[in-house]
């Protein structure tokens, strides 16, 4: 005999809590759905890179002795100071793997809800504009934070261990807090400006290619401007140049233009204050018929 | 009866373009049938009841509370869209439960609710398919299910029907119909007029932006009688068949096609027509080749409404 399967209205008996953080599953589906793309694990591998071969470097420093058919007469290049975290933290290389890294992870996070027409569903559940944001945003978050300030931090601490001391610490007592002041900026910055970009197509590969080339576009208009006005100004065009000139700020070195650091600090926080004044007025466009 | 929904003088235009203007509807629980053509309002109706469009003037309260940027009203509804609203490359069940986990329940909540919803429409064998492998059937299926498997007091189904086939269609119905029977209140959209009627006697006539009708499906129904239907007809002896129909009353007009095997009639009561040709069929053994209504749309009936 057949079996009588019950078909009727399913009554939930729970009682729903407001949830603390609205926007975790937002952010949990960015992430995995960012590590289902093809290409896109290995390149997060390689965001590592330069971590491991920082942490090599801090080694070889600590143990020059056992290096000293490498390193003779380079001592003074790998003497470990904020100056060291500072070229790790900003060199082009590293910030050129962070913006392939969004690429891929960021490009799409509001793109592709524009193109699947998801923000409806959304928003059709209690869930605010905000949440929906800062779930996006906590994407970009999560995967620049942990190739720079994960591996900031704990090359930080190996650099004490492998000293077998504290005098790097007493030294340089904000150090910490440079490296998490900066990376903490570097991550709001590149959220603001992969949503910003995102915001404005429901074509992610076309985000993609404006992700990309917007960055090095820059600095090449930096590199053709520079060469006809000859005036450090020129690289306030730059996205690269001004995340070096906040970097060389916050870790305490000589910034390498001779521009004021705070003008870096409006370009860069002029890319933010525009890209929310985008994404509030984009984020419910969804209801506009053109 | 209090009213679940209430609109007072809701208006909502996108530029130029007048969306909504100036509808105030008092909704009960039960279902709420809203008819009208494409580019009626209906859409926006809903989005302005599910409070994801700011109304231009006026105010839409849900079970009494303002539903514009009232978060927590959205608990209580649940949304199908007309559109596709969902990424390809999530499974159905990982579709479902990451919205119930947005609408605020634990894991294992979430995966008790999908999976329920899921049974529902009869998508348990599928959960683990991408979406984009499923057909157009299943992914009108498995949107309903997000809408309903919160458990929402207020159910808003933009066009749940369109996609699916008749079986899919009547299978729908029932479910909705059964969650009336919950005391739930659910407004279904459609611009076919059958589909609505299936579901349910209430219905909102809207056209242009405003209201054109509304109340008793018969009453409709009689406006819409008044209207000529044309009804064409291909068969091997048209004029057999316009001989059984000259007589009657509610015919208009008979024509015939330059072919000679199609007949063109224009009434006033479509359905009787029908009736009585299926009797006629029957009767007289007629091979029909092709029935079709080349006006039987909405457009054409609310247009003619509007002159009137």
């Amino acid at each position: 005999m057949a079996t009588v399967r019950e078909k009727g209205y399913y009554h939930w008996d729970g009682q729903l809590a407001e949830r603390r953080f609205p926007w975790l599953p937002i952010t949990r589906t960015g992430i995995l759905l960012a590590f289902k793309k093809r290409g896109f694990r290995f390149l997060f591998a390689g965001a590592f890179l330069p971590s491991v071969v920082f942490l090599a470097i801090i080694y070889i420093s600590e143990h020059l002795a056992d290096f000293k058919f490498w390193a003779r007469g380079s001592e003074q290049f790998i003497t470990i100071t904020p100056g060291s975290f500072k070229v790790f933290l900003t060199n082009q290389g590293f910030l050129f793997l962070m913006i392939a890294m969004l690429v891929f992870a960021g490009a799409g996070l509001i793109a592709d809800d524009l193109k699947h027409n998801s923000l409806q569903i959304y928003f059709s559940r209690p869930l605010r504009k905000k949440d929906y944001l800062l779930g996006k945003m906590a994407v970009v978050f999560f995967f620049i934070l942990i190739v720079t300030l994960v591996p900031g931090l704990l090359v930080y601490i190996f650099k004490l261990i492998f000293d077998g001391s504290f005098k790097f610490f007493l030294d340089y007592p904000w150090l910490v807090l440079s490296i998490i002041g900066y990376t903490a900026m570097l991550a709001v910055f590149f959220a603001f400006y992969t949503l910003l970009l995102s915001a404005l197509s429901k074509n992610s590969r076309y985000v993609m290619i404006l992700v990309f080339m917007i960055y090095i576009f820059s600095d090449i208009l930096y590199g053709i401007l520079q060469s006809i006005f000859r005036t450090p100004y020129m690289s306030l065009f730059s996205i690269r140049a001004n995340i070096v000139q906040v970097g060389a700020f916050v870790f305490a070195q000589k910034p390498s233009q001779a521009v004021p650091v705070v003008l870096s600090f409006l370009v860069l926080g002029g890319i933010c204050g525009l890209s929310a004044l985008v994404l509030n007025r984009k984020i419910r466009g969804v209801e506009v018929i053109r | 009866m209090s009213a679940v929904i209430e609109t007072k003088k809701l208006s909502k235009w996108y530029g130029n373009v007048l969306g909504l203007s100036d509808v105030s509807l008092e909704i009960e629980s039960g279902i709420t049938g809203l008819l009208g053509p494409n580019g009626a309002g209906k859409s926006t109706f809903m989005k302005l009841v599910t409070g994801q469009m700011k109304p231009n003037i006026g105010r839409v309260t849900v079970a009494g509370q303002d539903v514009w940027n009232n978060y927590r009203v959205f608990a209580r509804i649940g949304f199908c869209p007309e559109q596709d609203a969902f990424y390809g490359d999530v499974t159905g069940w990982e579709f479902l439960t990451g919205l119930l986990r947005l609408s605020g329940y634990s894991r294992a909540e979430a995966a008790e609710m999908a999976a329920r919803a899921l049974e529902i429409v009869e998508l348990s064998k599928d959960k683990d398919r991408k979406i984009r492998s499923y057909s157009r059937g299943m992914r009108q299926r498995v949107k309903f299910a997000q809408a309903v498997a919160h458990d929402p007091d207020i159910i808003i189904l933009d066009e749940p029907l369109s996609g699916l086939d008749p079986l899919g269609k009547r299978r729908l119905i029932r479910l909705i119909k059964d969650f009336q029977n919950e005391g739930k209140t659910i407004i279904v959209s459609s611009h076919v007029l059958p589909e609505i009627e299936a579901m349910t006697s209430r219905i909102v006539m809207i056209h242009q932006g405003k209201i054109l009708a509304q109340g008793d499906i018969h009453s409709i129904r009689d406006l819409i009688e008044s209207y000529p239907h044309m009804i064409s007809l291909r068969c091997g002896n048209p004029r057999a068949v316009a001989a059984r129909f000259v007589s009657d009353a509610s015919i208009l007009k008979i024509s015939f096609g330059p072919d000679g095997r199609s007949l063109v009639v224009e009434t006033h009561k479509r359905d009787a027509f029908f009736s009585r040709l299926q009797s006629v069929v029957l009767e007289d053994g007629i091979e029909v080749e092709e029935l079709t209504s080349p006006d039987d749309n909405l457009q054409a009936v609310f247009d003619y409404l509007v002159v009137k």
